[in-house]
């Protein structure tokens, strides 16, 4: 409805209005910011599970386990995330495997983010006292039910603020898949600087609400967690 | 499940005062005198044989014989740093000796033995064997994320194969026992010290454990709160059906409870013998000296 | 696939665009950390407004991505008169966003000044600026020394988004040399084992760091036995 006012207004002024600008904008940037919520979730969702994987897998007590995932962590860690995203994307082919930008990027964005949820998973479980392992064990209970009843339980409570700080580190990370031609939010401002230059700043005005818009939600709830949560355990 | 019927105290001292006398050499080292009825023989239920313990290059143990026999309650006693929570952990399998052998029950605990060779035990065997044991910790260690019925039922369901309603059924008896089956749906943050230690006890007791370990179980609460504690384990010694490993600073507590008093320190065990003896007529210096400390207290009337 | 004559001859491209990367991070760490002392201050100011208006700022540029506020003073501010190499726009760009992060880290550091020193400080009559100097920042920073380090390691692997507006450091060239050779695979590889290297290294150095302020710090060992 807004939009049509909007746009009606152009056409009574012939296009001057400030707004009409931001009506031809805001559509094509909607369509982008689908594209990105989209590699959002689907990207937490995977790094998510291989925060885990690669959390747990560090601690294990099998050797080779922990080297293996301690080596892919740091790797991924001391590589930067956009060194990742054109590596598969522009290296990876020459290698014989061509994956489709999408999916690129939302293996660099979730591998990534995932090697930093790894450590967000270690220092949650390495924060729980050692009585409560302690406590499992004079139960008598095996290693997995330890981890699955005694500590992971505990431990997610502490790692749940962490990962809301990361589900907006990611949300900006997102952005940088326009880089690799994937149509993000920030691949349909660039697209539209180079056609309407003149309207620059309104196209990246524009881009810069939309992303608080779907980002201060985020930081809201990180907030809440960490209050829920941080302070004292219950 | 064996129990010494009769005269269970004097015959444990005599195996005691056995193997102490073998350790002479150990300047101090005095015997208990104790009547020496051994025509009933009992296996001990756990046997620590020349069990040593470092960290490091600082030797906890010092290759200590320890036996506890079935139903038989023993405090320890000793200085800080002597090695008393050391001596349960490894019962208890939170830490490893560094060398020597515990027996439960006839089975080596750190051992299992493959085609007549002793080898390191592994997660499995520990597993198999650790179910006879149970421990209270000093700092109570009760789980945070689950209430006081789930704390308790948590481990009858998981590693018994109980089911839910056994469990409970199971849980809340002991809760009762422990004088807290009002408090079902409370969490522990919301229960005072005492509160907290006495669903502990129930939380270990529910396995059915041959063998408790208790260290230090009131050292961490407020002294109002120490009575409730100590109330609920002297009822449970009282029943005499689990044998029982008290590391206690409350001498008089275990002088009331305990059948046998073993002193520790630097690692070894100095003295021991029945509670009467031990604070009456100590014979090691070392003992005295220890004794003396509490005598202000007025813990020996 | 992997020819190594090809990874020695672009070597030496790579390796002189290194110092732009370093540079870059150096430079945007030093706007950092200047620029997140003043947010700091900013919004500890008794005037509201000033305090209000810096923190609407911080959680601003927090939540929007680096790449599109480069966009911004890339592209944007030139229409406003205001024309800045890749360089200057890159390190002005990082500088900023990660500005919000120090002041959070700044914020930290100066609550875990005990009362005590703030009093004491007062009683020996200090000016407001001596008491800042002299006595609260150098105890407020010193905890925070490793988190900043960790925070320029970051802004190192982040500093290859600044190929996106045309600065020529390390990933910028690895493009540049791909698109002339159609070889991607290693320039690319390399730039990335250059960012591990570097990383790498950087973080050995804030650990030592973080070590040897433990050392001097220490005083309580939490052991329960
Ligand atoms: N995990 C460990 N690592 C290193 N040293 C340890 C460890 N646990 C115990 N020790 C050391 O072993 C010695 C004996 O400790 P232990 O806890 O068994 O003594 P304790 O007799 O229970 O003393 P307290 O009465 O204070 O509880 C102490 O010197 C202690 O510092
Ligand atoms: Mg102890």
């Amino acid at each position: 409805m807004f939009l049509r006012t909007s746009l009606y207004y152009q056409a009574f002024d012939g296009g001057v209005i400030p707004i009409s600008v931001y009506a031809q904008i805001f559509p094509q940037l909607l369509e982008g910011a689908f594209v990105t919520i989209q590699l959002l979730i689907l990207s937490a969702i995977l790094g998510f599970l291989l925060s885990f994987l690669g959390g747990i897998g560090r601690l294990s007590r099998i050797d080779p386990i922990r080297w293996i995932s301690g080596f892919f962590v740091e790797f991924l860690r001391g590589t930067s995330l956009l060194v990742q995203l054109f590596w598969l994307f522009y290296a990876l082919p020459l290698l014989g495997i061509k994956l489709a930008p999408g999916l690129a990027g939302i293996l660099a964005l979730s591998l990534n983010y995932g090697a930093y949820g790894s450590e967000v998973v270690r220092g949650a479980i390495q924060s729980i006292p050692k009585g409560q392992t302690e406590a499992a064990i004079a139960l008598n209970m095996t290693p997995r039910q330890q981890m699955w009843h005694v500590i992971l339980p505990q431990a997610f409570r502490t790692m749940l603020p962490s990962f809301g700080n990361l589900f907006i580190e990611l949300l900006k990370g997102t952005a940088l898949v326009s880089l690799i031609t994937i149509p993000d939010m920030t691949f349909e401002a660039s697209a539209m600087r180079t056609n309407i230059e003149a309207n620059t700043p309104e196209i990246f005005t524009l881009l810069l609400l939309m992303y608080f818009v779907i980002g201060y939600p985020l930081t809201l709830a990180t907030r809440w967690l960490e209050r829920r949560f941080s302070v004292g355990r219950l | 499940m064996r129990r010494l019927k009769r005269n269970r105290v004097g015959h444990l001292i005599s195996k005691g005062s056995e193997r102490v006398s073998e350790m002479t050499e150990n300047n101090h080292v005095a015997v208990a005198e104790a009547p020496q009825s051994n025509q009933e023989q009992t296996e001990p239920i756990v046997r620590y044989r020349k069990v040593s313990k470092s960290f490091g290059d600082n030797q906890v143990l010092k290759e200590v014989d320890f036996d506890l026999y079935p139903g038989e309650r023993v405090a320890v006693i000793g200085p800080s740093g002597s090695g008393k929570t050391t001596m349960a952990r490894l019962l208890m399998t939170l830490e490893k000796p560094t060398s020597g052998t515990i027996e439960v029950d006839g089975r080596q605990l750190w051992h299992k033995e493959v085609k007549g060779k002793l080898v390191p035990a592994d997660e499995k065997h520990l597993h198999e064997v650790r179910g006879d044991i149970g421990m209270v910790f000093q700092h109570f260690h009760l789980f945070p994320h689950m209430n006081i019925l789930k704390n308790v039922s948590v481990a009858p369901i998981k590693v018994l194969g109980l089911s839910k309603e056994e469990a409970e059924e199971r849980a809340k008896t002991m809760l009762d026992k422990v004088g807290m089956s009002d408090k079902l749906e409370a969490y522990p943050a919301n229960l005072s010290g005492g509160q907290q230690q006495r669903v502990a006890i129930a939380r270990a007791l529910v396995m059915r454990p041959k063998v408790m370990l208790f260290d230090e179980p009131t050292s961490a609460l407020d002294p109002e709160l120490v009575g409730e504690v100590l109330d609920v384990i002297k009822e449970i010694a009282a029943e005499g059906e689990m044998a029982m490993m008290l590391i206690t600073h409350e001498m008089s507590f275990a002088r009331d409870v305990a059948d046998r008093i073993v002193f520790f320190d630097e690692g070894r065990i100095i003295e021991q013998g029945r509670p009467e003896q031990i604070f009456t007529a100590p014979k090691t210096d070392r003992l005295q000296e220890f004794l003396k400390r509490f005598e202000l207290n007025g813990s020996s009337s | 696939m992997w020819s190594w004559d090809f990874t020695f001859k672009i070597l030496p491209q790579l390796l002189d665009t290194l110092w732009i990367t370093i540079s870059a991070t150096i430079a945007a760490f030093a706007v950092a950390m200047i620029g997140g002392l003043i947010l700091a201050f900013a919004r500890r100011s008794t005037f509201r407004l000033l305090s209000w208006v810096t923190y609407a700022f911080i959680e601003f540029i927090r939540t929007t991505p680096p790449l599109v506020q480069l966009y911004v003073i890339f592209y944007v501010l030139p229409r406003y008169g205001l024309s800045l190499s890749p360089f200057t726009a890159g390190v002005i760009g990082l500088g900023i966003h990660y500005s919000t992060y120090l002041s959070e880290v700044y914020r930290a550091g100066i609550d875990s000044v005990p009362r005590g020193q703030w009093e004491a400080a007062t009683a020996l009559n200090f000016s407001p600026l001596q008491k800042w100097k002299t006595i609260i920042l150098p105890q407020a920073i010193r905890p925070v020394v490793p988190v900043m380090g960790n925070y320029l390691i970051v802004m190192l692997k982040e500093t290859p988004m600044l190929s996106a507006i045309t600065l020529v450091e390390l990933l910028g060239r690895a493009q540049i040399i791909g698109s002339n050779t159609f070889r991607y695979l290693e320039p690319i590889t390399l730039v990335g084992l250059f960012f591990l290297v570097l990383s790498y290294s950087a973080s050995r150095l804030v650990i030592r760091l973080e070590k040897r302020m433990n050392i001097n710090h220490h005083g309580k060992m939490d052991a329960a036995a």
